[in-house]
């Protein structure tokens, strides 16, 4: 396909009829700054074929508030050496045209020739979209969107396809694609897309088990019925028969008779156990009566008993008895021969007092003597006492008194002389009848006296006269004397002397006295030590012991000379040992009579004890009860016996009825009635029970339910296994389908490399890049890089993308397909070497395929070998 | 001139498998209309008694309604009916005879014979001699005791069983509910009216089992008949009579397909089938697609004209000739995957590529169709 010539009008900025002219076959480089127009011509040319004429979704075309515009489109393009020429008008004017060769087409025939031409196709309602533009969306490559490739790639689908099926010699499937659509669709209705029912093959498959589950449930329930109905009847004829046969009756008969059998058994037992007790009392009386018996029986013994008792006592008192003279005599030997010794003791106590009465009287005498000397001597010296007693009393004085009067007497004799001296000596020289008184003294003859004091003298019938002696010392001396004197005289007065000479001689007298009283009590006492009456007592004493001795000695007898008499000593002691000898004669005498005396008492005790037993025993009564005992004993031993006999018999008989086997006989015939009865009455109750039941189920209509649901489940089951085969048909046909058509794919895979890989070498000499099932460039490849081709750069993703579109166009052209190829301002993102190589493959590709390419940086693509073509130029040449 | 109509084997209760559900439920009401015709073929053939031998129920437990409906179809008759205990229906100790009876469900001039022993029928001088199974199977001779019973004088001798005549029917050896072959004879009978054996069949001169009033299988053994049996005296000959009863007829065909003729005779012999036919198609062999189409078209005619068809066909090849496949227009790889099915069913028999084949047939048809439109 050769784009030759364009023509627009009232497009956008192209409001006058714009032609571009002189397209060449090959590389066409059209340029323009911006806002020329350039892009408004590859829109033309997309509209063109892309948008159906009628579209209302096509404004855009439209120029600026130009409302009454019909943008309008005119291409020539020369394809499989046929010229097409195509008119397309939109908005005010909608049209199509298309001429090939000498045919018209127009309006949607016209567009449908196109789309099938490109392998292109149309929106159903509104603008066109990527999704439809086919091959033409793989080959026109919009600015900015020429590494895009796959999306590309897959919106050219099923027209890249079916325009390379003739590639590979095979027709493709005509509609094969959509057959397998159909088939997916229908297999996606019964499966998963991992295989598993869904739907209603998934239903039925649920129903087909909730029918079996149903059936299974069904059937259980059948044959549960089925067991009833048979346990019915093996129920019915059990109870018919037991009713027939009342097996519980004869148990029962068996019952009674064992229970008669056992309360006979029960009654020998009572019986038995009466005559036990029987036995037992019997056998106690019999015991009671054979103690009393004993106890009667024993009377005898014990009277014999007592009766040896008093014949033992009896002789031992005999024996006693016999004893008494033997022991008589001896006491009396023995009183004999003590009264014997006892005289002849008192004879020998008589010999003796004697002498010593006669010594006595001797020794008395001689006292009496002796004290009659003491008591002459003793009188004598005690008249000397006497007088010196007397003589002493006479002359008592007391030596210290004189002593004292002495000195008294001294003192007032110097007192005296010292008075004499000082003191008024009255003299007087009295006419014999004349008297004075001085100081009421009568004065009488011659005297003096020295006055030591105030005194008075009255001169009868001259009156009185006062003499007062002088001087200090008078008084004192007068009052010294006066006291020395009254001294003396009270000391002579004490003395009872008359002067102190008199007292000095009375003192010689009297301690003269003392010496004689002295002497003679000396001599007295050496006499008469405790005095003269003592003496004379002790004298009359003697005197009375004397004359009690003689009377003594003449009372006792004069022993007989001749008779021999042994010394008292001796017959004291043979009076001792008579005595002892008395003594121990009297003490057996009064042992042997005490001895007699319990014998005798022995002997009268067994004597009444014996009695009352012998009278006891000689009772009527007790011989009564004896006999009476004694029949009882004989009566008892018989019925004992005749008991015993009982027992023994009446134990066997119970013993041979074999009592705990009847009792076990009872239990067991019980048992089995109850077990009989309650079988048959269980029987009974399953009986109603099964019958309410299978009543019941049988309502259900359970087998014909069963026959129901198994028609159901049939139909089910044959629906589920048309699904089921269905399913597997559909899934193998579209596996088959898909594996056949992926088979194709992948013999398209290869020449699509080749050409990739013609222009890869180009841009990277070491490079691969795949292409995989879906004929789409996959993983790039350089050295030991490995990735995807989104991995890449912007820049080299673009080339890589250009790269793919010339493959596919070069494949396309193998194909015998139009291929055209518009690229708008692209690469604009290579370096300028990437752009260098880049050049060289469009030039290559261009020897091949028609290439437009619009830009608005000319200067990038001076090398390209082609002249420009500048739509400004071209604008002004066109107005 | 006792006159009696002999049938058995109602098997009512029953419900048919492998049928839809529309069609299954015409064949159960059919046989409710079978009790009609027998009741109303008595009363036309002035019969004195309708001894039915065993197997009026197809089970115990059937519902209620079912009860119910069969004895209602008794009314068309107002003379004795007899109905013997078969292995269905057997007398046990809860029975549907025993529910029927609890129901309230039969009519007086029904007697049921649930015990062994004879029913004298009076006013028509009839003693029939039951033998009724009172459990599901048993092993002993239940007619034995015919020879035993003791009848009033001039009353026919009918015995009623149910069970296998040993050693004359086929694939019946060593069967449960054993007849002894010469019982009619042994035991004196006049007649012995059988059951069990669904197709109507003659023993000996007294002896027939009637077969089902209404056929419920494919089997062809001449099921659909009433038997009037016709005695004259007591030991006079038994005239009997086959009577059509049957509603529909089965119909089982197996055939092999091999060359369109096949094809062609098939198709023609299914166009002359009365329409009141229950059909079971099952085809073998291999068919062209064109034959393929050919057929489904006659079946699905039929299908609407039969009471009832059913077509096994996975034992029928698809072998698609060159022209099948050119008039498909399997082109490209869509013709690589018929080939590839056609050798894939050829080699294993694989019913699945079959099918497939089939459907992708199908598919291609229709697409062609669509493009011829």
């Amino acid at each position: 396909m050769k784009l030759q010539r364009m023509r627009i009008e009232q497009l956008r900025q192209f409001r006058k009829p714009f032609v571009l002219d002189n397209l060449q076959p090959g590389l066409n480089l059209i340029h323009g700054p911006n806002e020329s127009g350039k892009s408004t011509l590859v829109r033309a040319i997309r509209a063109a074929f892309f948008e159906r004429y009628r579209s209302t979704a096509v404004d855009d075309l439209r120029p600026w508030s130009d409302s009454a515009a019909a943008p309008t489109i005119e291409l020539d393009f020369e394809h499989d050496n046929c010229a097409w020429r195509l008119t397309k008008s939109f908005l005010q004017r909608k049209r199509c045209d298309l001429v090939v060769g000498t045919d018209t087409y127009s309006e949607d025939d016209a567009e449908e020739k196109l789309a099938e031409l490109l392998g292109y196709q149309y929106p159903k309602r509104g603008a066109s979209k990527a999704e439809h533009w086919g091959i033409p969306g793989l080959l026109w490559v919009e600015q900015g969107t020429g590494q895009d490739i796959e999306a590309a790639i897959e919106h050219a689908g099923d027209h890249l396809k079916s325009a390379l099926n003739s590639m590979v010699g095979e027709v493709a499937s005509s509609g094969g694609d959509d057959l397998i659509e159909t088939v997916r669709s229908q297999r996606d209705t019964l499966l998963t897309g991992t295989g598993k029912p869904r739907g209603d093959y998934q239903k039925l498959e649920k129903d087909r088990a909730h029918y079996e589950l149903e059936i299974e449930q069904l059937k259980e329930r059948v044959h549960k019925y089925q067991e009833q109905v048979d346990r019915l009847g093996k129920l019915t004829h059990d109870y018919d028969q037991a009713e027939l046969e009342r097996p519980w009756d004869d148990a029962q008969r068996q019952l009674e008779r064992a229970r008669a059998r056992y309360q006979q058994v029960e009654r020998l037992q009572q019986q038995q156990e009466q005559e036990k007790a029987t036995l037992a009392q019997q056998q106690q009386t019999h015991r009671l009566l054979q103690q009393n018996k004993e106890h009667l029986e024993g009377l005898s013994r014990q009277l014999e008993g007592r009766k040896a008792e008093l014949d033992r006592a009896e002789r031992d008192l005999t024996v006693a008895e016999a004893q008494m003279p033997a022991i008589t005599g001896r006491l009396t030997e023995a009183k004999t021969a003590y009264e014997q010794a006892e005289k002849r003791r008192k004879l020998a106590g008589l010999l003796q007092t004697r002498a010593r009465l006669e010594q006595d009287v001797r020794r008395l005498e001689q006292q009496r003597q002796m004290l009659g000397q003491n008591l002459a001597k003793a009188r004598e010296y005690h008249q000397q006492l006497e007088q010196a007693r007397q003589q002493a009393r006479e002359n008592r004085t007391d030596s210290e008194l004189v002593g004292k009067l002495r000195a008294t007497g001294n003192q007032l004799n110097d007192e005296t002389i010292r008075s004499r001296t000082i003191a008024t000596r009255l003299s007087w020289q009295l006419d014999a009848d004349a008297s004075l008184t001085l100081n009421n003294e009568a004065l009488t003859g011659e005297g003096e006296q020295q006055l030591l004091e105030e005194s008075t003298l009255v001169i009868p019938g001259v009156g009185t006269l006062g003499i007062t002696p002088g001087g200090e010392e008078l008084a004192s001396t007068r009052r010294k004397l006066n006291t020395l004197e009254e001294n003396l005289a009270e000391q002579l007065k004490a003395l009872g002397v008359a002067t102190v000479a008199q007292a000095e001689e009375r003192l010689s007298a009297f301690e003269s006295a003392g010496r004689a009283q002295k002497h003679a009590e000396d001599l007295l006492k050496s006499v008469a030590p405790a005095g003269i009456e003592q003496l004379v007592s002790e004298q009359n004493e003697a005197e009375s012991e004397l004359e009690k001795a003689r009377r003594q000695l003449e009372a006792t007898p004069k022993p007989n000379p001749d008779e021999d008499v042994p010394v008292l000593e001796e017959a004291e002691a043979a009076l001792a040992r008579a005595s002892a000898a008395l003594d121990k004669a009297e003490s057996d005498a009064r042992e042997h009579q005490s001895g007699l005396s319990a014998l005798k008492q022995a002997r009268d005790n067994a004597q009444t004890e014996w009695q009352r037993l012998a009278d006891e025993e000689k009772s009527p009564e007790r011989q009564q009860q004896l006999r009476q005992i004694s029949a009882d004993l004989t009566t008892i031993e018989k019925q004992q016996a005749e008991l015993g006999a009982s027992l023994e018999r009446r134990e066997r008989e119970i013993r041979e009825a074999r009592p705990e086997f009847l009792r076990q006989d009872i239990e067991r015939y019980q048992n089995a009635v109850n077990q009989l009865r309650q079988t048959q009455e269980q029987r009974g109750r399953e009986l109603r029970d099964i019958k309410v039941r299978l009543e019941a189920w049988g309502a259900e209509g359970l087998e014909e339910q069963l026959n129901e649901k198994e028609a159901e489940y049939d139909q089910c089951n044959r629906r589920y296994q048309e699904l089921h085969r269905r399913a597997q048909a559909l899934d193998l046909l579209l596996n088959l389908l898909t594996e056949k058509r992926q088979a194709l794919t992948r013999r398209l895979q290869a020449p699509l490399q080749k050409h990739l890989n013609h222009y890869l070498s180009v841009l990277f000499p070491e490079a691969s890049l795949e292409v995989d099932e879906q004929l789409r460039p996959g993983t790039f490849s350089r050295g030991a890089e490995l990735g995807q081709i989104t991995e890449l750069s912007f820049g080299a993703r673009e080339q890589m993308g250009l790269i793919s579109r010339l493959a596919y166009a070069d494949l396309l052209r193998e194909a015998g397909r139009p291929t055209l190829v518009i690229l708008d301002d692209t690469l604009v993102h290579s370096d300028s070497d990437r752009l260098e190589d880049m050049k060289r493959i469009l030039f290559d590709a261009a020897s091949r395929h028609q290439i437009l390419l619009f830009t608005c940086h000319p200067e990038k693509w001076q090398d390209l070998g082609v002249p420009p073509l500048d739509i400004q130029v071209s604008k002004e040449l066109s107005a | 001139m006792p006159k009696i109509l002999h049938t058995a084997d109602w098997q009512m209760g029953r419900a048919f498998t492998r049928f839809e559900t529309e069609d299954g439920a015409a064949l159960v009401e059919a046989r409710f209309e079978a009790i009609e015709t027998l009741a109303r073929l008595a009363t036309e053939n002035q019969c004195d008694a309708v001894l039915v031998a065993g197997d009026v129920f197809d089970a115990q437990t059937v519902a209620d309604r079912t009860i119910r409906r069969v004895f209602n179809g008794t009314q068309g008759f107002a003379g004795p009916w007899v109905m013997l205990p078969g292995n269905h229906d057997a007398a046990l100790a809860e029975s549907v005879w025993t529910r029927a009876q609890r129901l309230g469900a039969v009519p007086e001039n029904v007697h049921l014979a649930l015990h062994p022993g004879v029913i004298d029928l009076e006013p028509q001088s009839l003693s029939i001699l039951c033998a009724p199974l009172t459990q599901r199977h048993t092993y002993s001779d239940l007619t034995e005791p015919f020879s035993g019973y003791q009848t009033p004088e001039g009353f026919l001798r009918v015995g009623l069983a149910h069970g296998s005549v040993q050693g004359l029917l086929p694939d019946e050896i060593d069967s449960a509910n054993p007849i002894a072959p010469n019982r009619a004879e042994a035991s004196r009978l006049d007649y012995l009216a059988l059951g069990d054996w669904h197709g109507t069949k003659q023993i000996d001169e007294r002896t027939w089992y009637s077969g089902t009033p209404e056929p419920e299988r494919f089997r062809n053994n001449e099921a659909g008949n009433a038997l009037i049996v016709d005695v004259s005296e007591p030991g006079a000959t038994a005239t009997v009579t086959p009577v059509p009863t049957g509603r529909y007829q089965w119909h089982q065909l197996r055939e092999t397909l091999a060359v369109h003729s096949d094809l062609e005779q098939l198709l023609e012999c299914l166009s002359s089938l009365p329409e009141s036919a229950v059909v079971d198609l099952r085809l073998d062999g291999s068919v062209t697609l064109a034959g393929e189409e050919a057929l489904l078209k006659a079946l699905s005619v039929a299908e609407a004209r039969f009471r009832s068809l059913r077509c096994e066909r996975s034992g029928l090849q698809l072998a698609p000739t060159d022209e099948d496949i050119a008039a498909l227009k399997a082109d490209g790889y869509v013709g690589e995957v018929v080939e590839s099915l056609r050798e894939r069913q050829e080699a294993a028999q694989d019913d699945v590529a079959r099918d497939a084949l089939a459907i992708l047939a199908g598919l291609l048809r229709e697409r062609e169709q669509e493009a011829a439109q």
